[in-house]
């Protein structure tokens, strides 16, 4: 199909307005009688709370209130939260979970005089045993929630509510044919553990809520990932109809994960409805990390292979470090937790994913899902049994790599998943079969190899409408959030592309439940893919009664629209409005018993990352030279912003590969500012980056597009430890790859 | 949590301001490290004594000793462009475009960048190798401090609360060639793990006289008196005994950029490429 829009690389609608300093961002927003609001949070990792002393804090002049979780309970008599689990108290209650917990919140005319009033509360615990290692966790006598309370909602969940004295919040798990009588006969079996550490995504524009309290209803202005969640998730929480609580979101300033569901909403609503005042709560960069965090996690993973080299059985078992609450760690590993055996053919697997509960800050979504973690450990086990056989690591995938048409572990048969063509891109541009200098002297050179899959989280559903004006202009309405990923310019191309009309000429308006329709979330890369469709529907319905409206008028039926003529005939004058809906929702088999589904994904999305290293062995420093990055995005909407996508998401993972790591000390985050805990710098980056989109078509998807947002994430980490291992033959099995942790693994503890 | 930011328009004022024992008084010129403590809780101050408006404190000039005059307000931005220093100090040029970050560059000053005595920091173990020296005015009679006598210890200076620092002055380098390297740990705009800063005087290819100084993984900046001596006796084949001596001499720090005991390997390979890069020139 050729297309006009579609597949034009324009930039961002948005770009002029946000480098101007005219950026639609939520920080910017003054309410009229407006209270700032500072968090008093925990000290302890895991205590009762004994006394809360707010005295002073009351006492300081321009102090307006002082609210502790008890008062939130005159308002929301269940004041627990969270996507999957309602285990998060909008305030603790009885308990605190982690070191950064929100305890108590001080209202003050002021901002610096709520901070200086938050010093003053006094909090005393009698103090719990604490746990922070998630193996640890499966069998310590420390548990961090008394009783699991998994949200009602959900029939798969049913199982494990009141289920006590456990930190086991949920375990998933796959059973395809006969790993152990393939084990009993493999010709070779390999067995390797990998670990992750917890990081922060780090959106530049920290998180930030406010609260207007009307007559019945609330207004909040969020920088939020998931509107219409928030809406629904702070409506049952009041007890109150949903078109009672309106949410509205601005530009944000990065989000990767962070600001999904609710974060800072139903606080700041019950706070605005405390006081009757509207209430703002900003948080600094520091206070995120005591908000959600990207699960640290440990993968025990054991293959069997037989004597050409092909996986015949693969036993995952994965660990996930939840942190004090659920959030939606219980779906990274379920939804994650089934792809474990990775991108390749493999007949048998057991796969067991847990999701724990310990003392640390909550862990949830961070660009990649889960998959990062899991990339990490099957690509490197990959590696290592590919050594170990002395065959070449591409020709090993290459031999083992899970086609389309063939079934995936889940009994799901793949289809628009260009996983070869992912692998045999990178080898191309890595030139991979011409020969490679390894340096010399203290300076050695490696390179690597590394590819991954995602599932997208299913089923969800997105709602859109498209408003054609008499004089041929469209305003888009829609809840998916642009966060610096250029939704609004893709969805935009969409209705331009259906409408016949430039997409200049196409305006979007941001999130606002009373206006725009709902969508599940912005997450998991799935906008574009359900999104898009909804738009693409939307505009087609639209389209659809433009020409119904032309033929009664006894204009031509022609396929170029003239839309201001259509109107001029049907009303007399440029007059009307028609309005398009389009709703989306994908098939889907909920997975059996055995953790099996034969339609477990609407989409793949398969990324991957090969990398130059040089490394110095005198130090342990690694220098990337090179950095190639290919992905199938099926048919890129917006080719520029997606090969943006690629190298930001790359990016990303390798600060997560080298250098990010929240260190804990007794429960207590040590390098909680961006002093202490440094992503990569403009001088970090490897100063040759390659972005490849590879032919694709995803016949599903909106124009054959599909999503590509954390892609470039998955394959960054084990082609940086295969490189270091090629260069000098020591391998890395726990992230982050620092410069001493090498030194350390190449000259050993003692010098 | 109040305090009151006070902008004095000459010395006099700012040491009458400055002359308390209190210690949440400071000055404040750049405000790079001060912020990052008041924001993270560590110092809450009860005054801030601001010192841009002082006249006086700025600028760059070659003096007809050949020494530079660099005015203690001077942004590090300033000295990193300055044909002057590239000139007379290339050393710290190059040094300068590592350290840390442009935005930050912009703000910092170098009478700040030495008063704070934070021993993660670029410019003292440099300064003190280049035999460079600090000017300072005060309530009382001025004096003159070399850099490497300035910093005491951790965050410790020899400055009274009166005193100021309001130039640096770095000696004629003729005959002297310099290079300075450092290690980060966490990203490349980090504060440097290990810094070594080494000057010879090396005018026939052999050492004359020579200063090493590691800064960052000690305490405070530290000369390596014992490889100097090494290495004026033996030359460049004393090169592996120097270092094995600075490893041995010096206590190195366990903190968030590493350990110790990669820092002492660290002090071991930089040092020797330090002065092997010196020496490479003159080959």
């Amino acid at each position: 199909m050729t297309t006009t829009e579609v597949g034009r690389s324009l930039p961002r609608l948005e770009a002029r307005q946000k480098v101007t300093g005219h950026g639609n961002y939520t920080h910017n927003i003054k309410l009229p009688g407006m209270v700032h609001a500072k968090v008093f949070r925990s000290t302890v990792p895991h205590g009762r709370i004994l006394s809360i002393d707010t005295s002073d804090a009351i006492a300081l002049p321009g102090v307006t209130a002082v609210i502790t979780g008890q008062d939130i309970l005159k308002i929301i008599p269940e004041p627990y939260y969270g996507p999957a689990f309602h285990d998060q108290p909008i305030l603790a209650l009885d308990k605190v979970r982690y070191v950064g917990e929100p305890v108590a919140v001080v209202l003050a005319e002021d901002p610096r005089v709520a901070a200086e009033a938050a010093e003053l509360i006094f909090a005393d615990y009698e103090e719990l045993p604490a746990v922070y290692d998630e193996t640890e966790a499966m069998t310590s006598k420390a548990i961090v929630h008394d009783e699991l309370k998994p949200a009602g909602t959900f029939p798969d969940l049913k199982h494990l509510i009141g289920r006590k004295d456990t930190n086991i919040a949920l375990d998933f798990h796959l059973k395809r044919g006969d790993a152990d009588a393939a084990f009993a006969s493999a010709e070779h079996v390999y067995e390797h553990s990998f670990q992750t550490q917890q990081t922060m995504h780090t959106p530049f524009e920290p998180l930030i809520s406010l609260a207007e309290p009307g007559d019945g209803r609330v207004t909040i202005y969020s920088a939020s990932q998931s509107p219409s969640f928030a809406r629904s998730e702070v409506a049952r929480l009041l007890g109150w109809p949903e078109n009672r609580v309106q949410v509205k979101v601005g530009h944000l300033g990065g989000g990767f994960g962070a600001k999904l569901y609710i974060k800072l909403e139903a606080l700041v609503a019950a706070l605005a409805l405390l006081v009757r005042r509207p209430v703002r709560l900003s948080l600094s960069m520091e206070e995120q990390f005591y908000t959600i965090t990207k699960h640290a996690s440990t993968f025990h993973i054991k293959s069997a292979v037989d004597k050409d080299g092909r996986i015949t059985a693969r036993k995952c078992e994965v660990i996930w470090n939840g942190g004090a609450y659920a959030d939606i760690g219980p779906r990274v590993t379920q939804k994650s937790g089934f792809t474990a055996t990775g991108p390749y053919d493999i007949e048998s697997a057991d796969i067991d994913s847990y999701a724990l509960y310990t003392n640390r800050p909550p862990a949830g979504a961070l660009r990649g899902f889960g998959i990062p973690q899991l990339v990490w450990a099957y690509e490197s086990h990959t590696d290592l049994i590919a050594r170990d056989l002395g065959i070449d690591p591409v020709e090993f995938r290459r031999r083992n790599i899970l086609r389309d048409g063939r079934p995936h572990v889940t009994g799901t048969i793949m289809k628009d998943a260009a996983i070869d063509a992912v692998l045999e891109t990178l080898a191309k541009r890595m030139d991979w079969d011409a020969p490679f200098d390894h340096g010399s002297g203290t300076l050695k050179r490696g390179r690597g190899i590394a590819i991954g899959f995602k599932a997208c989280v299913s089923p969800t559903t997105s709602v859109a409408s498209v408003s054609v004006s008499a004089d041929g202009s469209a305003t888009l309405y829609l809840s998916t959030v642009d966060m610096g990923q250029g939704s609004d310019t893709a969805m935009s191309q969409i209705v331009a592309e259906v409408l016949a009309i430039r997409t200049e000429d196409v305006r979007v308006i941001n999130p606002d439940t009373d206006i725009t329709p709902y969508d599940m979330a912005t997450l998991g890369s799935r906008s574009t893919f359900h999104m898009g469709n909804a738009v693409r529907k939307a505009a087609e319905h639209a389209r659809e009664q433009l020409l119904e409206m032309a033929e009664k008028v006894g204009l031509p039926k022609k396929n170029t629209l003239n839309v201001p003529e259509i109107f001029r005939h049907a009303y007399g004058m440029q007059a009307g409005t028609v309005i398009g809906v389009g709703t989306y929702i994908p098939t889907y088999a909920s997975p059996d018993k055995d953790g099996l589904s034969d339609n477990v994904t609407p989409f793949w999305m398969i990324g991957g990352t090969g990398v130059e290293v040089e490394v110095d062995t005198e130090t342990g420093q690694i220098k990337l030279l090179k950095m190639v990055n290919a992905a199938d995005m099926g048919n890129p909407l917006n080719p520029r912003i997606v090969e943006t996508q690629l190298s930001g998401a790359a990016i990303m993972q390798l600060g997560f590969t080298v250098s990010e790591e929240m260190i804990l000390d007794g429960g207590q985050v040590t390098n909680a500012s961006l002093a202490d805990y440094k992503i990569p710098g403009i001088r970090d980056i490897p100063p040759h980056i390659e972005n490849h989109i590879v032919e694709a078509y995803t016949h599903d998807g909106p124009f054959g597009a599909k999503g590509v947002g954390e892609s470039a994430t998955f394959g960054v980490s084990p082609a940086v430890a295969e490189a270091i291992h090629d260069a000098c033959g020591v391998r890395l099995t726990k992230l982050p790859m620092t410069a001493e942790v090498l030194y350390k693994a190449l000259h050993g503890e003692q010098e | 949590m109040t305090y009151e930011i006070l902008k004095p328009e000459t010395l006099q004022d700012a040491f009458g301001l400055l002359d308390t024992d209190d210690p949440m008084v400071r000055p404040f010129s750049g405000g790079t490290a001060l912020m990052l403590m008041m924001k993270s809780g560590i110092f809450s101050p009860s005054r801030l004594v601001v010192l841009r408006d002082i006249p006086g404190l700025n600028g760059i000039r070659l003096e007809e000793d050949g020494s530079l005059w660099i005015g203690a307000l001077t942004t590090l931005a300033e000295l990193e462009k300055s044909d002057l220093v590239a000139q007379h100090a290339p050393v710290v040029t190059h040094a300068l475009r590592h350290l840390s970050n442009r935005r930050v560059r912009n703000v910092a000053r170098i009478g700040g960048a030495l008063a704070h005595g934070d021993p993660h920091m670029d410019l003292p173990p440099l300064l003190s190798a280049l035999n460079a020296e600090v000017i300072v005015e005060g309530s009382n009679q001025g004096r003159r401090i070399s850099v490497q006598d300035l910093v005491t210890g951790y965050y410790e200076t020899s400055l009274e609360s009166n005193e100021l620092i309001v130039a640096v002055r770095i000696p004629s380098q003729q005959s002297w060639q310099s290079a300075y390297r450092k290690f980060t740990a966490r990203s490349a705009d980090d504060w440097p793990a290990l810094g070594v800063a080494v000057s010879l005087n090396a005018s026939r290819n052999e050492i004359q006289d020579l200063r090493l100084v590691v800064g960052a993984a000690t305490e405070r900046p530290t000369r390596l008196e014992q490889s100097e001596g090494i290495l004026r006796q033996e030359g460049r084949s004393g090169l592996e005994r120097a270092t094995e001596a600075a490893m041995a001499s010096v206590e190195f720090m366990d903190d968030a950029h590493g350990s110790s005991q990669w820092k002492k390997a660290l002090l071991r390979v930089e040092l020797r490429r330090a002065v092997q890069e010196i020496l490479d020139r003159n080959t």
